[in-house]
């Protein structure tokens, strides 16, 4: 081969190294931004006069005379709306049945969307459910539902090859001749008024417990949950994983045993998730009884055991690059073995340790295969501390899965989906971040 | 090193003062005593891993045979019928099987070239500095939970793939496709002539094999772009979305130890490649890579063993739908998986915990659990075979 082509296969080959880690680039990127910009969206948004009746009912928050202007100003807009459906419900009664039929399919469906518009019209029976008893909370979302009152969508099956295309047919004309195809124009025009939409800052999203399986309010029991499981997997396998790295690197002498405990670690390192569910089901729960069902005792217990092979790695390493020098000099002073681990050995590697501490609290946060049969429960309140023993609780990750693919309204309430995974990540990427930080303060100290 | 207690001991008994620096019999034969017992409490600590690796065994299995033993082994291994929940319920797993089997092996596909080469770039290629910051992206892929991942593929990736599929694989097909296929017309023409003695023959005959190979290339990218675009994807949850996000997944990992193994081959090898005359190409592929090979040969199993046991993404992604594809290729069917199994139905299953519905969940994490057991014990040795290759050269 000659040189030319040789040196065209070499920058060839660098131009392919380099590809790779820009797609590995780009991905992190495609995947981070659409979580980071509809996330950011479930706190901040334009907030409707139904979200503050939301919050002041419910929640006891906000200017209580500030809202009875707002209601009195939006429903002199609404009552017009109101007006034109009491005017059309007459007309229908005095039609003929088979004209009443022709109307009647898409006037429920106005209706409904009315009603997803600004909450229960006059004459409706109050309903059970919180979320048929207020309108649009968010604008974003009464804008889409404005266009399921103005248009209708229907399917396209002319071409037998192609899977079905829907398009939009403007109901007004339907109505034509009737007095309700004036509330199609009207409606779209003050909408604003009869929302008020205004940007918020929706704090509470943070802080505020579910209402209504996530319809309205926030993902604080979540939140909660993924602490206490995380905060109490690191409570069991922190002292144990950093005790047992202790022993692999300073007492362990090498042989059979220490090599079996070795192959151990990387077994329990290589165990699917899901294995550890099962066993976290099959051991604490069905044989220890540690609960009677799902506690976060025994998610803790299972995510432990999950974690501990990373922190005993981690801790391994960080031992090991403590200079011998350290060791050497305590000993020389007449300090005894365990004595220069305590006050010498673990102070110096601490950095480390703690950095895969962080890092394994940041997994022990994201896993939900682990708390699946152990530990998590779909709906609830925020337990409180006494009932860790003993109670299952909602957590980030496992809600995450059951809002996005097993939750009736999973399309409606997209943007709670969206503000949780926000939070997960949030939370992880912020410890991976501060353990790289700290790992490369390490790096600099032993340097230098 | 002179024992401290003895410069002070006499001192002291000069001075005619008692030494509280003598260390009597009984006190040293105490602290031995305490030493002894506080190593064997370590020592009990430290097992605590390998018994919960027992445990785990243990109770898994225990869980798991009562399934064999009521439903014997050839339905399980042999039929495809996944129907549970019927009066009498079949238990056939062999699509659930080749569920996962297809989806790790599509992530393979994606992440080993990929992830071998964003190694070799990292350790021989890249600059330091440049390296400071490429680590921690490959991190943060590694760190976003597997159910930001399984959300990712599931609301944005699947209705992506629904709507524009075809022109996206389209796409994908040109911008990978075509730098290969150049390279590839450039480095057979040139192979072909090689025989040829230089002069004006060689020259024509170079020229025409480029253009009837660069000929051939730009046909058969249009065809496969082509059909590639007229592609109807029926539904975004499929085979082809999850081994992608997998991939991406297991890449992180095939990665870091990768290049743990390249930086291990050291620099004499390498140098000596330059010093003969290589372009830094022909050193890697020709020397580095096989010298590192079991090193990233392990790497690639624990990327795959990683693909293999994901649970939320295949979940919330691969369409559940327990059948063998239609051509068994066909990535673009909705497939389900041992962990997405296992996941998905043991909320039925709980309640019976005398059933065959219950084993059988355990009998499917029991073939998760020796497969990954045995996966790891095979990489293991290869690298300590590897080690001891290294330092006995």
């Amino acid at each position: 081969m000659n040189l030319g082509t040789r040196k065209l296969l070499d920058r060839s080959f660098t131009a392919l190294g380099i590809g790779s880690i820009v797609i590995m680039g780009l991905a992190l990127l495609v995947v981070l931004a659409p979580i980071v910009s509809k996330g950011v969206g479930a706190l901040v948004f334009r907030e409707t006069i139904e979200h503050r009746k939301l919050l002041s009912t419910e929640f006891h928050r906000g200017d209580a005379r500030e809202l009875e202007k707002e209601i009195a100003l939006s429903n002199g807009y609404r009552q017009k709306a109101f007006d034109m459906l009491a005017v059309f419900d007459r007309e229908l009664e005095q039609m003929p049945p088979e004209r009443q039929e022709q109307y009647r399919e898409s006037y429920d469906q106005v209706k409904t969307a009315l009603r997803g518009l600004l909450g229960p019209l006059p004459g409706d029976t109050d309903p059970e459910l919180a979320r048929n008893r207020y309108g649009q909370t968010r604008w974003d979302k009464a804008e889409e539902k404005l266009r399921e009152l103005l248009y209708e969508q229907k399917w396209d099956y002319s071409n037998p090859d192609v899977i079905a295309k829907p398009y939009d047919v403007s109901r007004a004309p339907g109505f034509a001749g009737t007095s309700l195809v004036r509330l199609f124009p009207y409606v779209e025009q003050n909408l604003d008024k009869m929302l008020l939409p205004e940007w918020t800052f929706y704090w509470g999203f943070i802080t505020d417990s579910s209402i209504d399986a996530h319809f309205f309010g926030g993902i604080w029991p979540e939140i909660q949950g993924t602490l206490f499981l995380a905060i109490g997997a690191m409570l069991f396998a922190f002292p144990l994983g950093v005790i047992a790295a202790v022993y692999f690197t300073e007492y362990a002498r090498d042989g059979f045993l220490t090599s079996m405990l070795r192959s151990a670690n990387s077994t329990l390192a290589g165990v699917p998730s899901i294995v550890f569910g099962l066993f976290g089901l099959a051991f604490f729960i069905n044989t220890l009884h540690v609960s009677e069902s799902k506690s976060v005792l025994a998610g803790s217990l299972t995510l432990a055991i999950m974690i501990l092979p990373t922190i005993i790695r981690a801790s391994e390493e960080a031992i090991l690059s403590v200079p011998k020098t350290y060791k050497e000099a305590s000993l020389g002073l007449g300090s005894t073995k365990w004595n220069t681990i305590m006050t010498v050995i673990l102070p110096a590697a601490l950095p480390g340790i703690l950095t895969g501490g962080v890092i394994s609290l940041g997994r022990a946060a994201g896993e939900t295969a682990p708390i699946i049969f152990t530990a998590a429960v779909s709906v609830g309140t925020a337990i409180g501390l006494g009932d860790v023993l003993s109670s299952p609780t909602p957590a980030l990750s496992w809600n995450i899965y059951n809002l996005a693919s097993e939750h009736e309204a999973a399309a409606q309430i997209r943007h709670v989906q969206y503000g949780m995974v926000l939070a997960l990540v949030t939370v992880v990427l912020l410890l991976n971040l501060s353990a790289v930080i700290l790992r490369a303060r390490i790096s600099k100290k032993l340097k230098g | 090193m002179q024992n401290s207690s003895d410069m002070i001991d006499d001192g002291a008994s000069k001075q005619g003062r008692s030494s509280v620096f003598i260390v009597s019999a009984r006190k040293r034969k105490l602290q031995k005593i305490s030493q002894k017992s506080g190593e064997a409490t370590l020592l009990l600590i430290a097992s605590f891993v390998a018994i919960v690796v027992l445990f785990i065994f243990w109770f898994v299995a225990r869980d798991a045979i009562p399934f064999f033993r009521i439903r014997g082994f050839q339905e399980f291994f042999t039929s495809s019928e996944w129907y549970p929940a019927d009066d009498p319920p079949r238990f056939g797993a062999l699509a659930i099987i080749y569920g996962s089997l297809m989806v790790t092996v599509g992530s393979a596909l994606i992440a080993v070239p990929m992830g071998i080469l964003a190694s070799i770039c990292l350790s021989d290629i890249l600059p330091f500095n440049v390296r400071q910051y490429v680590k921690p992206v490959i991190e943060m892929l590694a760190a976003i939970p597997s159910v930001a991942y399984g959300f990712f593929a599931l609301v944005v990736f699947a209705p992506l793939l629904q709507n524009s599929g075809g022109p996206i694989l389209m796409w994908a097909w040109w911008l990978i496709a075509t730098p290969f296929l150049l390279l590839m017309v450039i480095v057979a023409s040139e192979l072909l002539t090689s025989s040829i003695a230089k002069g004006a023959m060689k020259k024509t005959a170079h020229l025409g094999l480029n253009l009837i190979l660069g000929a051939l290339a730009v046909l058969l990218l249009y065809f496969v772009g082509n059909h590639l675009q007229g592609l109807m994807i029926m539904s975004g949850t499929n085979a082809l979305n999850v081994s992608i996000i997998l991939s991406f997944m297991a890449l992180p990992t095939i990665v870091s130890v990768s290049e743990d193994a390249l930086q291990a081959v050291g620099r004499d090898l390498r140098e000596g490649s330059y010093a003969l005359g290589a372009t830094r190409a022909e050193t890697i592929i020709k020397t580095v890579l096989p010298a590192a090979s079991s090193g990233i040969l392990a790497a690639v199993i624990l990327g795959i063993m990683r693909a293999l046991g994901e649970t939320m993404v295949v979940w919330m992604a691969s369409g559940n739908s327990s059948h063998i594809p239609d051509p068994w290729f066909n990535y673009l069917e909705s497939v389900r998986t041992l962990t997405a199994t296992i996941a998905g139905d043991m909320g039925e299953a709980d309640q019976v915990t005398g059933s065959a519905r219950f084993h059988v969940l355990f009998a499917m994490g029991l073939i998760l659990l020796v497969v990954s057991f045995v996966s790891n014990l095979i990489s293991e040795r290869i690298v300590v075979r590897q080690r001891k290759v290294l330092s006995g050269q």
